[in-house]
């Protein structure tokens, strides 16, 4: 395979000078907004946030989060994507890309732009012209299987999180399990089963949202395609 | 390159300028009683109103773009011609997706609109059209053309039917199209575009925007 002549330098996409966009996509239901208001109480003290939400009617996401309180009102922007979720976080970006364009016109203290998918199936995963890590999220009400299923975005997102560990008890899932499952089709990728309630876990997905910080501005963050495909498996050694 | 390919490449769906995002006001007409039954009628209108304006913007500044004027008394008589704030801004948003796009394939067109901070997508792409080689008979039925699909495929995503009765719808139109491109084709000054609104339509248009229950953008 031929050498990228900038694969040494900084990664070809890699935009080290302006803020990193973490895309959070994932089924309906599973805590994408909880994720995002859960990082916003994190981090506003100590970094410039802004987010971008694509909910199925406009802002419903947007006013949740705003009605959170945790982040001034006119950082939340809402994209509506004319019932088409999956485009625009993957085909056609482009209202996505201007949404956060604005943002980066308007703040100049931004080091962190959320964007949150409209609730989709398993199938859907962000472009990487669009953002340059992304967190896939399930629960564990959703079913302790879904993880070994697989599919794209619990395969390869940069982080695989199960959120509501703590009603696992309720739901009778077993969370080492799940979390166990998930790495076991993530190859070395990080999973974080997530609580709340749980302060190491939470601690657990700051310090991964710090890291990946660090290397988007070191110049060596390569975003990278989940993809909508199934992993290629050659059928005979090469 | 042959105009008519850069014509196909401006009108179809996937060019991303987040079409996806626009109904052409057709949520909000459907949610104030408009039928599937009135579509074609609703298309008529438009392209009577709404979008032959558009269309005499698109044409006028192509017009200048190529012989070199300034494009800003141009923007100015669409935007008296559009009472609607809400259907200015969603222009000006569409004006930025497409000017975003020519950035990367054609920067040398955006030079006319340049001075413009929010250009009308009119403008952006009267510009865009006069670089690409378009006749402005071609701009005009770019123009009515895409906005009949914008509104009978947001139709089919709000009010599903067999999708052959919707291309059938325009279908229907096209000659309603030719005509609105046969109207503006020759204008060349901004006070020559028509100055045509559609009350109903424009206030449809800002009771959207306002609703926190969309699906698209306007």
């Amino acid at each position: 395979m031929p050498d990228h002549p900038d694969r040494h330098e900084h990664a070809p996409h890699a935009h080290p000078d302006r803020a990193l966009r973490l895309g959070v996509c994932g089924p309906v239901g599973t805590g994408k907004s909880s994720l995002i208001a859960l990082l916003c109480r994190e981090l506003a003290s100590s970094l410039g946030l802004a987010v971008v939400t694509n909910d199925i009617y406009t802002d419903e996401d947007a006013r949740y989060l705003r009605s959170a309180g945790v982040l001034a009102p006119d950082r939340i922007r809402a994209v509506e994507t004319g019932a088409c979720p999956h485009t625009a976080i993957r085909d056609d970006i482009t209202a996505n890309l201007l949404a956060i364009e604005e943002l980066e016109e308007q703040y100049d203290d931004l080091d962190l732009v959320m964007v949150e998918s409209g609730g989709d199936n398993l199938t859907a995963t962000f472009s990487p012209a669009l953002v340059d890590a992304q967190v896939f999220v399930l629960d564990v009400a959703g079913g302790g299987d879904v993880a070994r299923k697989g599919g794209p975005g619990i395969e390869r997102a940069d982080l695989l999180i199960v959120n509501k560990t703590d009603l696992a008890p309720y739901v009778g899932v077993d969370v080492a399990q799940m979390v166990t499952d998930a790495t076991a089709v993530r190859a070395d990728r990080p999973v974080i089963g997530l609580s709340r309630s749980d302060r190491a876990s939470i601690d657990a997905l700051l310090a991964w949202v710090r890291s990946v910080l660090d290397s988007h501005r070191a110049g060596t963050l390569v975003p990278r395609d989940p993809g909508p495909m199934a992993r290629h498996v050659h059928a005979h050694q090469h | 390159m042959h105009p008519e390919l850069m014509l196909m490449l401006l009108a179809d769906a996937r060019l991303p300028v987040a079409g996806h995002t626009q109904s052409g006001t057709a949520e909000a007409a459907l949610a104030n009683g408009l039928t599937a039954y009135d579509v074609p009628s609703y298309l008529r209108t438009r392209l009577r109103s709404v979008t032959l304006v558009e269309a005499g913007t698109a044409v006028v500044a192509r017009h200048r773009a190529q012989v070199g004027e300034p494009l800003a008394d141009v923007d100015v008589a669409w935007a008296a011609r559009t009472p609607s704030g809400a259907l200015r801004q969603s222009s000006r948003g569409q004006g930025r997706a497409l000017r975003r796009l020519a950035e990367r394939l054609w920067p040398d067109a955006l030079a006319p609109v340049g001075e413009l901070r929010t250009p009308s997508r009119a403008a952006v792409l009267g510009a865009v059209s006069g670089y690409l080689g378009l006749g402005s008979g071609s701009l005009a039925r770019l123009v009515g053309y895409d906005d009949v699909q914008t509104v009978c495929a947001a139709v089919l995503k709000l009010a599903p039917l067999d999708p052959a009765v919707a291309t059938g719808w325009v279908a229907g139109a096209l000659p309603e199209i030719a005509a609105l491109a046969a109207e503006v084709a020759d204008l060349k000054t901004p006070d020559q575009i028509p100055a045509v609104g559609c009350p109903q339509i424009e206030a449809w248009a800002e009771a959207h925007a306002v609703t926190s229950r969309r699906l698209f953008r306007a």
